[in-house]
């Protein structure tokens, strides 16, 4: 709730008190919660092996180092995103551009392709993808998951170009229909370039819940991140520091990569648009 | 696009040939190469079938939409319970509750649901519900009790299974619920807040009498939305053994070995509810912004 305005200056040392009073009472809880997990684990007489967890990551071996599971798993992980992140830029862009254009063939198209994966769970996508048209396609598990996680997020990508395609003046399309432009150099040369930089935040808010989604992959084994994760608990049973490491991981790869957004988003400004 | 318009030009007609061809290649390579033969007359029988004592009861399918649809409604209810406090949290003037709420939000937004789903599942169920005595109340209540809690959450014996799965989806789901409703509240201009400060109302009242009314219009839509990743997302329970719609298809495609159907039914079944909820909610955001207009 933003304060009454006019909040007299003699009141600072209070306020920098009340600060200082909430800091500490956060991290109280913080530690209350860490508390209550060590207590709970210790009434189920969980032994904490953190020791051990660092070899699951990699250790050097003769002076050169070698990568443990999660580290090749969470190689996977991005080789998967990176190879699906592609794919969804070709499904999304193709399902914005053919529900711009004047077919009708190509508007239903794209209309039944985004609402059938907007109304359906990823998971039961995957299972179609895996279960009925992998076998029949002779896919193997790595390219179904890369497909399913694609058309999944592909999507989602259409709405995003939509918008960015839309964000452009209309100044733009008339400047260039008077300079008889033909519509693919309309869309090559004058409104795609633009709007990547519209479409460029929002489709790295995709690309980190594509990096979440990917984790979905390890229900058909594909040995991703989490995958590697489940394994190593199964054979060690330390479910909790695994599982916090996995998490750090993800949340690791995610926050960085929202950094980088962010940077990207500051050294390319925003240019023409808006003023045309 | 208008129907007036409709004009059967040379990318229809390319987009339609590429539809078929791909559709036709595979079922041309499910015949020619996998051998399947389609059965479709065996589902009916996996939502209803016919008992010989009890009559008519659910199977395997339609208990697992029933599963689905309870998890929303009570999902979507404790959801916006938790979205609601953490979301006045996060835009609330003492920073304890900020940072509170900052990083819930942060870190269910951040980690994968499955993996999240997989930690606090393991803490829900071999923590909470020892504490909360679950099962020996169970175990101790009476027939009317069970019968009013089998209509409201399915099998008594599962109950506690399907509350530790209830609560994670609802904790996941919160997060997002949080911050629509601080989107919601900050979407309301400065003046509404210095004007009611200016009229002498201190924040609270304020925020209770003046903004929330206002936030509600702005957040029922979004909060659609997100009931509808709700049902989705409760796909992801089956993988904690909830028995729900998924969970079932799971189950079925195994023992029955009719996978192809059982998946694209179970996937039809879960389009037909979100598509139509999403289509009633559109409806009814129609008929709300037309009567405001008047």
């Amino acid at each position: 709730m933003p304060d009454p305005a006019g909040r007299r200056a003699s009141d600072d040392r209070r306020r920098r008190w009340r600060t200082a009073c909430d800091g500490l009472a956060f991290l109280a809880v913080l530690v209350g919660s860490g508390w209550l997990l060590y207590a709970g684990a210790s009434e189920l007489q969980y032994n904490w092996q953190w020791y051990r967890v660092p070899q699951y990551l990699g250790r050097f071996e003769g002076g050169e180092f070698r990568a443990g599971p999660l580290l090749r798993g969470l190689g996977v992980t991005l080789e998967l995103t990176g190879w699906s992140l592609l794919l969804t830029v070709v499904f999304g862009l193709a399902a914005a551009l053919s529900q711009r254009s004047a077919s009708w063939a190509g508007h239903a198209l794209a209309r039944v392709y985004v609402e059938i994966v907007r109304n359906t769970p990823m998971l039961v996508q995957l299972y179609l993808v895996y279960f009925v048209l992998a076998p029949i396609l002779g896919m193997d598990r790595f390219v179904a998951a890369v497909l399913a996680l694609a058309l999944f997020e592909g999507a989602f990508a259409a709405e995003i170009f939509r918008a960015g395609i839309e964000a452009i003046p209309r100044g733009q399309w008339e400047a260039a229909d008077a300079l008889g432009l033909s519509r693919y150099a309309v869309y090559r040369r004058v409104i795609l370039p633009q709007a990547v930089r519209l479409v460029l935040p929002p489709l790295t808010g995709l690309a980190v819940s594509l990096i979440k989604h990917s984790a979905l992959v390890s229900v058909i084994a594909v040995a991703d991140l989490t995958t590697e994760g489940r394994n190593l608990i199964a054979d060690t049973f330390m479910t909790f520091e695994l599982w916090f490491t996995v998490a750090a991981l993800y949340l690791a790869l995610t926050t960085s990569l929202s950094m980088l957004a962010s940077w990207l988003e500051r050294r390319l400004p925003l240019r023409g648009v808006g003023n045309g | 696009m208008s129907w007036r318009k409709l004009r059967f030009g040379w990318l229809d007609a390319l987009i339609l040939a590429v539809v078929a061809g791909l559709v036709g290649y595979v079922f041309y390579r499910a015949q020619s190469h996998f051998h399947y033969s389609w059965d479709w007359r065996l589902i009916p029988g996996y939502f209803v079938r016919h008992d010989p004592e009890r009559g008519w009861i659910l199977n395997l399918l339609g208990q697992g939409f029933l599963a689905t649809v309870r998890l929303a409604l009570w999902g979507g209810l404790l959801a916006a319970a938790i979205g609601g406090v953490m979301g006045l949290c996060r835009i609330s003037g003492s920073l304890f509750l900020r940072l509170l709420g900052r990083s819930y939000v942060e870190l269910v937004r951040n980690t994968p649901p499955l993996v999240f789903i997989f930690i606090f599942y393991f803490f829900l169920s071999g923590q909470l519900m020892p504490v909360l005595d679950v099962e020996s109340r169970i175990a101790r209540a009476s027939p009317e009790t069970l019968q009013v809690l089998a209509l409201l959450f399915g099998q008594p014996d599962l109950l506690p299974n399907f509350l530790s799965g209830l609560i994670c989806l609802a904790l996941f789901e919160g997060a997002y619920v949080a911050e629509i409703v601080r989107a919601g509240i900050e979407s309301i201009p400065r003046g509404q807040w210095e004007g009611a400060a200016a009229l002498g109302l201190p924040p609270r009242p304020t925020l209770a009498k003046i903004i929330l009314p206002q936030a509600l219009r702005a957040v029922v839509p979004p909060l659609a939305g997100q009931f509808i990743s709700l049902i989705k997302d409760s796909a992801l329970i089956s993988l904690i053994s909830i028995q729900e719609l998924t969970f079932a298809g799971t189950e079925l495609a195994v023992s029955s070995g009719r996978v192809f159907e059982v998946w694209l039914t179970v996937a039809a079944l879960y389009f037909l509810l979100c598509f139509g909820l999403a289509r009633l909610f559109r409806r009814l955001e129609w008929r709300l912004a037309r009567r405001r207009d008047r």
